[in-house]
């Protein structure tokens, strides 16, 4: 069962002699983890602003009469926080900040390893360059020219971002509905299934009860044929009768070695 | 003969769902020694089952998640030594001003290309008078044409105070933006420090040309020096990073570009305590007239001095261990 396309991927040869290939974050999950953080950030601002305004009545007046320092280092604090905000929650939560968190996609070395401080601060320096001149345009281009959708700050770090899905192995495990006698039988005098048709019929079986009727008839249908090829006819008419008594031969079936 | 695969999962889950629970605690950092090994023994198994996977079941659900773990224990268990507090002294006594000293010749070409732009600009000004309307933004036109100097209201209340934090902000953006625009196959920093250098030397044209030389002087000369070597410094360091694209050596591009971009934030990060410091100077003394001329020169001269001294002289009483240490550096990181 070879995906459509090959989806982009990072390869990493560990020393246990197993390759690992780690599934790459594309351009949507990166902008949507960079809308959050954002967003964060920017009702971080507002907040504090309503804050100050409680308590200083007049906040653009009380702006000019501060001191050039004060002005100098609040200048400065604004920039510290965007930077120090990506590159802190970077290192400290092992690459990602609450906007990766959020999508699950993580930042790592190319060889996999969790990001350390210097790459951190220069992909998150290279920010200033990937914004030009708006909105992360050369970030953007980069990353859909990069197969491994990196932008140049990445490029610099050595950095990648790798995705973590959630993958459910209940399907697997799960208890079978109880059989009938009958169905055992004939489930079980047939040959094991491939772990392909095993994948096939487990997917359908976890998708079956958000499937239209007569789809799910028809598609059960059609496993049970692909499966079930040494049915005697008045068997598979009596499999066929209801989706229920499809799907419970289908479960047997991936089961079958039992 | 291959288990079936629902077999197998139910047969191996509970190794793995153990894994996942070490992995979870070890990132939130409580794990007891006892446990690391178990956490050892529970990875090299779960590498057994997804090599079994990568050939009985490629494709399967079950062999991207073991995949999946097997990269998070993989970067669990093999994780370079982080970078603690502890290694930032070590950072700042040996290793920032070793690279400075040995990406010399890059910091050298940066500064030249400032000093450059400085003549440039002063020369268009002192030469043609109108250039100032080109080179000098208008603000700053507009105090000198008074006869002040615009700085001269930073500590009163006037509004034009935004201008003297939009001066400090300025050297903040030019020195991370000189880094980060090396990228641009290093076009980035020759921009930018010429740029400056003409903007500088313009400005001070111009207030030479109206007599305000020494209201100039008094404004930069305590801060100047270093202020302009730290920018100096971090163009020196987007130079590294474009050099590292168009001539990579025997390394691939995108290699040659991590090993060289990893050298050159060292010289940025390296520079941003400095960078504070001499704005607190730039913010407290060199504005107004508190105090006098001369002082201003000496301090800026002195730590000028004391800055250089540092990036030349730091880390060298162990030169040697230096000098084996910088190989085996440049190695590991080819390696990496």
């Amino acid at each position: 069962m070879t995906p459509s396309a090959p989806a982009p991927h990072v390869d990493v040869a560990t020393p246990e002699r197993v390759s690992l290939s780690l599934p790459v974050a594309g351009i949507g999950y990166r902008c949507l983890a960079w809308l959050v953080d954002a967003s964060l950030l920017f009702f971080f601002w507002v907040a504090l602003y309503f804050v100050i305004t409680l308590l200083v009545s007049d906040v653009l007046g009380a702006f000019q009469a501060l001191s050039g320092l004060v002005q100098t280092l609040l200048a400065v604090g604004l920039f510290a926080t965007q930077w120090l905000y990506w590159t802190l929650a970077e290192v400290f939560f092992h690459g990602q900040t609450p906007g990766k968190r959020v999508l699950r996609i993580r930042v790592v070395r190319e060889d996999g390893s969790p990001v350390g401080f210097f790459e951190s601060a220069v992909r998150n320096l290279c920010r200033a360059v990937d914004f030009l001149p708006v909105l992360y345009a050369t970030g953007c281009i980069t990353m859909l020219l990069d197969r491994r959708h990196r932008r140049l700050g990445d490029l610099l770090a050595g950095t990648v971002l790798i995705r973590e899905e959630a993958i459910d192995l209940d399907k697997y495990t799960q208890a079978p509905a109880v059989p009938s006698e009958s169905e055992r039988e004939s489930a079980g005098v047939q040959r094991p299934l491939g772990a392909e048709d095993v994948e096939l019929v487990l997917a359908f079986l976890s998708r079956a009860p958000g499937l239209e009727k007569d789809v799910r008839q028809r598609l059960g249908a059609r496993l049970v044929d692909r499966v079930g090829a040494g049915l005697a006819d008045e068997e598979r008419a009596k499999v066929l009768q209801s989706p229920e008594a499809t799907e419970a031969f289908l479960r047997t079936r991936a089961r079958a070695a039992h | 003969m291959a288990l079936p695969l629902p077999t197998f999962v139910s047969r191996r889950r509970p190794d793995w769902d153990a894994l996942q629970a070490l992995l979870t605690r070890q990132r939130s950092g409580r794990l007891h020694l006892e446990e690391l090994r178990t956490l050892d023994t529970l990875y090299r198994r779960a590498a057994a089952d997804l090599a079994r996977a990568q050939t009985f079941y490629p494709g399967t659900d079950a062999h991207r998640f073991l995949n999946q773990l097997c990269g998070q224990a993989y970067g669990a268990i093999y994780q370079p030594p982080r970078e603690r507090w502890a290694s930032t002294r070590d950072f700042f006594r040996r290793d920032f001003p070793a690279t400075l000293r040995r990406e010399a010749r890059f910091v050298g070409v940066s500064a030249g290309l400032l000093v450059l732009g400085l003549i440039l600009g002063a020369l268009v000004v002192l030469l043609e008078p109108r250039g100032a309307e080109l080179l000098v933004p208008e603000g700053v036109r507009r105090y000198v044409a008074q006869g002040r100097m615009w700085t001269d209201d930073v500590l009163s209340v006037a509004p034009p105070n935004a201008v003297a934090s939009g001066i400090a902000t300025n050297n903040l953006t030019v020195t991370l933006f000189a880094f980060a625009s090396g990228i641009l196959l290093g076009v980035g920093p020759i921009f930018t420090m010429v740029n400056n250098g003409v903007l500088i030397g313009a400005v001070g044209a111009l207030c030479f040309r109206e007599g305000m030389a020494v209201g100039f002087l008094d404004f930069i000369a305590a801060h100047g020096p270093v202020e302009l070597s730290i920018i100096a410094i971090s163009g020196g360091a987007g130079l590294m990073v474009g050099q590292a694209l168009i001539d990579p050596g025997e390394l691939p591009r995108a290699q040659a570009l991590q090993a060289r971009g990893r050298e050159a934030v060292k010289l940025v990060v390296g520079c941003a305590p400095f960078l504070a410091g001499i704005g607190v100077v730039e913010g407290f003394i060199s504005p107004g007239s508190f105090f006098p001329t001369w002082t201003k020169v000496g301090l800026g001269l002195s730590l000028g001095a004391l800055f250089w001294f540092y990036l030349l002289r730091s880390g060298r009483t162990d030169a040697g261990v230096t000098r084996v240490e910088v190989p085996e550096d440049s190695a590991s990181s080819r390696l990496r």
